[in-house]
């Protein structure tokens, strides 16, 4: 059994790892403007960091290469693996064309073809399966390590938050290289680190109760995938309709896009909630017919 | 089911890693062979490492199959809680990453090799990891074809009788289109006014999801004929 006190010294010790990882965009900023074969290497190294932190940390404190959840267990979860799939992609899809349809641009989804749709939602299928893989290198690290240890000291829901943010945060090298290039400015930067804070903790929410329910990263790993590439894949369907170029913004982008996202972290809070408070109950209540 | 897992490790770790290395190919072509063919430019050779890189791929491939064709080792493996299901659940997961970590690691190099082309200020830069994404699911539907013929035929008699299967098909084909000579315009007509331009990305991606909903096939093929295979194999 392990101890409070050791699952906040692992965690600490992992957090620490991740951020000097974070650092490291920073640190060779120079070299990466001047270089693209070192932004390459860097930012390879950065997406795979959450991975290779999770390692270390368990090279360091001795407490081995087990539970890194990394059986596909696809009999009895392969439900779930479609969850992954679709719930992304049925959640940007609302959240994408509700707000085109509210306003009134029904003629903007001219891209929205039968074929069209369904040629993506195959392409999506059948990528997910084969190019998902490099999502390991997050997934390892805050599915299968990290909020395994944050659970026993913070709870479900304190889980969701704080792992949530700190995934968020990890992004901030990102953000911040458009910030640097001159390309934004910052009341714009901190909108996109809040948009994306609020987005990825509501899914991280999802992810976590993949896992949990699955004992597996990899539909996480597909959720993840999907989460990415439906974003891009819905935005150049609806690019290819006949979106005038001074279009208002606020038709296509607004607080729609959080809402559900918002819904799907309350359901699954919930469900996150309830079977926390089964695995409390004594066995001989949790087995009474 | 992690005894499995353990045991394909440890017996085939370095067919594994050698997916790496195989994804390394169309680099390695572009450096070894660029003294050869010093007037061939850098995306042939690229191209010609991938094609190399997947075939000798799909070689070690099918090597992590090798020695399953025992008759003790079958009985033996039915009888574990796993049962012949489990096992061959397990293999076919592993091909599956092997093909995956493939594409990975010729994404990856590709990749490497764009950013490097761009620092040195070279003009021919072109990406050749959508062909590479293409050529794997190509290699999905081989291995689901391959893995049932091995495992109900065991490793010799397995490849004969493919072999001839696809002789087969092919003389099937070539006397098809001699019976239809006649109508072959036409025939030629309607593949062109399927493959429009407007619907090749929805047969393009169909195929795609057929490849792997052939693969998920092939498992359940292979469970049905694995123990009618064991009863034959030769030793």
């Amino acid at each position: 059994m392990t101890t409070k006190k050791e699952n906040a010294k692992r965690l600490g010790i992992y957090l620490l790892i991740v951020f000097l990882f974070i650092s490291l965009p920073f640190i060779f900023r120079s070299l990466i403007n001047e270089s693209n074969t070192a932004y390459f290497i860097i930012y390879y190294l950065f997406s795979f960091s959450p991975a290779i932190a999770s390692l270390i940390t368990r090279a360091v404190t001795g407490e081995g290469y087990r539970d890194m959840k990394l059986h596909l267990n696809l009999r009895g979860n392969f439900r779930w693996y479609l969850l992954a799939f679709g719930l992304p992609l049925i959640c940007f899809t609302a959240a994408f064309i509700l707000p085109v349809v509210f306003s009134g641009h029904t003629e903007w989804l001219g891209g929205f073809t039968f074929r069209n749709v369904l040629s993506c939602i195959f392409t999506l299928a059948a990528l997910s399966a084969v190019q998902s893989i490099g999502l390991l290198g997050e997934e390892l690290g805050w599915r299968g390590y990290m909020n395994q240890k944050m659970e026993p000291l913070f709870g479900t829901a304190g889980t969701c938050l704080l792992g949530g943010i700190v995934w968020s945060l990890w992004h901030l090298p990102m953000d911040m290289a458009v910030y640097n290039d001159g390309e934004g400015a910052l009341p714009d930067l901190l909108m996109m680190c809040g948009g994306r804070m609020v987005m990825l903790t509501c899914f991280g929410t999802f992810l976590l109760w993949l896992t949990k329910k699955t004992d597996s990263i990899f539909p996480a790993v597909i959720g993840h995938y999907m989460f990415n590439e439906s974003q891009r894949t819905l935005a150049d369907l609806l690019w290819q309709g006949n979106i005038p170029e001074n279009a208002a913004s606020d038709a296509v982008a607004g607080v729609s896009d959080f809402l559900p996202m918002i819904i799907i972290a309350a359901v699954f809070i919930a469900l996150l909630l309830r079977d926390s408070k089964k695995a409390a109950e004594p066995s001989f209540i949790r087995n009474r017919p | 089911m992690t005894g499995l897992v353990y045991k394909e490790w440890k017996q085939n770790r370095l067919f594994i890693l050698s997916m790496i290395l195989c994804g390394t190919a169309p680099l390695l072509a572009l450096l070894l062979m660029r003294g050869a063919l010093p007037d061939t430019g850098d995306t042939p050779l690229r191209i010609g490492g991938l094609i190399t890189g997947f075939l000798a791929a799909g070689a070690l491939q099918m090597l992590v199959l090798r020695g399953d064709d025992r008759r003790q080792w079958s009985y033996w493996i039915t009888a574990t809680p796993d049962g012949y299901k489990g096992f061959l659940r397990v293999k076919y997961e592993m091909v599956f990453a092997m093909i995956v970590l493939l594409l990975f690691s010729l994404q990856f190099t590709d990749m490497l090799y764009c950013a490097v082309a761009a620092d040195t200020e070279k003009t021919e830069i072109a990406q050749i990891s959508g062909a590479a994404v293409l050529l794997g699911f190509v290699q999905i539907l081989f291995r689901a074809i391959d893995i049932p013929f091995f495992y109900r035929f065991g490793s010799k008699k397995g490849s004969f009788i493919k072999l001839i299967c696809v002789v087969a098909f092919v003389i099937f084909l070539v006397a098809l289109i001699l019976l239809n000579a006649d109508h072959l315009n036409n025939i030629i007509d309607t593949g062109r006014e399927i493959f429009t331009g407007y619907n090749s990305s929805l047969i393009l991606s169909a195929g795609l999801v057929v490849c792997t909903a052939l693969y998920y096939l092939s498992y359940r093929i292979t469970c049905k004929l694995y123990l009618k295979g064991a009863e034959q194999y030769d030793h």
